[in-house]
């Protein structure tokens, strides 16, 4: 999708959502929800050749291919969050907002836990000490 | 997909005036719960997708 029919989606989508909101604040808010889907999904989807290109730059540079699935999996779950959160802001529930991005955070950190790890091995091996 | 769901929406609410003006508001509460819930599942198809997407793309 272009970013033509991408703002256009966003302007109509956010009109549609405020001329319900006096009528139906449910159904206001799930039409808010659907026009982040599908703007979202719309551009994801360019998102794979990006991903190509990164992993060939990686693997050129001939590093651990974990490495890259981990990273992958952080930006994902930083995406997911991301979304989640803003619509829970949308919906006027900051505690449930704040608390699902504070739940990305930890998971993200969760996920990388390996990434420290291999670099304090790196630095022990480097020291001349062993774990 | 958004048309959709903001046409039910609007359906939803002059169909509540309506039953409210003549008298009949456990019709009306129950319209606005069925137009909920007709809502709600176009909702989940669009939030599965994005979530096979996502899972998809980036191997969770």
């Amino acid at each position: 999708m272009s970013i033509l029919a991408i703002s256009f989606v966003g302007v109509t989508t956010a009109v549609l959502s405020l001329s319900l909101r006096r009528y139906n604040a449910e159904i206001s808010i799930a039409v808010a929800v659907v026009g982040s889907i599908i703007i979202f999904l719309s551009v994801i989807l360019n998102l794979s050749s990006v991903y190509e290109t990164v992993s060939s730059i990686l693997r050129a540079s001939s590093v651990n291919s974990a490495y890259i699935a981990i990273l992958l999996k952080s930006v994902g779950i930083c995406f997911l969050t991301e979304f989640a959160s803003d619509c829970c802001f949308d919906a006027g529930q900051r505690a449930l907002a704040n608390n699902i991005a504070i739940a990305g955070k930890v998971l993200v950190l969760v996920t990388a836990m390996p990434l420290y790890k291999d670099v304090l091995d790196t630095v022990l091996s480097l020291t001349g000490n062993s774990v | 997909m958004i048309f959709k769901i903001a046409a039910i929406g609007i359906i939803v609410a002059v169909l509540n005036q309506l039953l409210i003006r003549s008298g009949r508001e456990e019709q009306a509460m129950l319209t606005t719960l069925a137009g909920l819930i007709v809502v709600l599942s176009l909702l989940m198809t669009q939030i599965s997708s994005l979530f096979t997407t996502i899972k998809n793309l980036f191997g969770l």
